[in-house]
């Protein structure tokens, strides 16, 4: 969405014009729904928590000011929402210390099946902390930008990729340790 | 060449950013937990570009429009309580000061002689017989009252 149907969309919208919310859930539902459902295994509370999202926007659209793009708005409700439903993860720590010692893989670990490792990976990336959760998940869905990535997270563009390599990171170090 | 040192390029590596130098290689070539490791990122690199988009359900925007305009008959519901109790209100302290009004210019005089109220019950049978022929009329008030309430309350929860 260009920015000046943006701005005609939100300006829709302050005026309390429902078919113009309505088109803004059609243009983000897919964002929105799929970082929270890569991060929630629970489909149905995903899907109330994205729900609960759309309903934050609606709420504080009179208030949002243009500042930021508006899918990096939406983000910042989806990143609190996330980091709400777990406080545990909320923190973003970049201390990589905190994996814990790394272990030497198994010979076995490089041979089990894909599918296996597809389970794993999704409980290891509901571990990971919810920036990185987000961090990962926005950058593997199309057409999320570094730039919005970098701007949600508040952080410099140039360090997103090492975020992301370092969210990565982690996640190995999540499946050679707890989930193996 | 370290096998901590290469651990942190290894994701690098695994998408494609980082090409490893030769010493590195070499390091690779020779050591079978970076080695493993590197497979791991790489398997990991792999499935995270190849993981299943989740679908959003069809009625989603249905949902949130309908729970939109929920939230906004409960805040009119909210604004409308409040209203009818700051009526309420109103009405109260224009009754109490209609009474105190009257009172003060002397239309309102209230003598109440408890002694003479206790001896006039007393000699009509006591408080107790009195209470006792109310009775059917109070449980009658009070079972068309509560079905009223329950009435009301079936409603609301029937709009919510």
């Amino acid at each position: 969405m260009d920015a000046t149907s943006e701005h005609t969309l939100i300006a829709r919208c302050r005026q309390g014009d429902e078919g113009a919310f309505r088109e803004l859930v059609d243009e983000y539902k897919g964002l929105v729904f799929t970082l929270i459902a890569r991060s929630i295994s629970n489909q149905a509370r995903a899907e109330e928590l994205a729900q609960d999202v759309f309903l934050k926007i609606h709420k504080g659209l009179p208030y949002f000011r243009g500042d930021a793009k508006l899918s990096t708005w939406i983000y910042r409700i989806v990143i609190n929402a996330l980091a709400q439903e777990r406080p545990d993860l909320a923190t973003l720590s970049l201390d990589d210390q905190e994996i814990g010692p790394a272990i030497q893989p198994a010979a076995t670990d490089t041979t089990f099946g894909a599918l296996l490792l597809r389970d794993r990976l999704q409980k290891a990336i509901e571990r990971l902390p919810v920036a990185y959760q987000v961090l990962i998940n926005g950058h593997y869905l199309q057409g999320l930008r570094y730039e919005d990535l970098a701007e949600a997270l508040d952080m410099p563009m140039g360090t997103v990729k090492t975020h992301l390599h370092r969210a990565k990171r982690r996640l190995r170090k999540l499946l050679e340790t707890e989930f193996r | 060449m370290r096998c901590e040192q290469l651990d942190t390029v290894i994701e690098a590596v695994a998408d494609g950013s980082y090409q490893l130098s030769a010493d590195e290689q070499a390091h690779v070539d020779v050591c079978a937990t970076c080695r493993a490791r590197l497979d791991e990122a790489r398997d990991i690199e792999r499935l995270l570009q190849t993981r299943a988009q989740p679908v959003t359900p069809a009625s989603f925007t249905s949902a949130v429009m309908l729970r939109i305009g929920q939230e906004r008959w409960r805040a009119e519901r909210a604004i409308d309580a409040g209203f009818n109790l700051a009526i309420l209100a109103g009405s109260l302290v224009i009754l109490a000061g209609g009474a105190g009004l009257a009172w003060s210019l002397g239309l309102l005089t209230i003598n109440v002689d408890i002694g003479a109220l206790l001896r006039a019950l007393d000699n009509s049978g006591g408080v107790t017989s009195r209470v006792l022929s109310q009775v059917q009329t109070v449980a009658l008030a009070a079972t068309l009252l509560t079905t009223t309430l329950i009435v009301w309350w079936w409603a609301e929860a029937a709009t919510d």
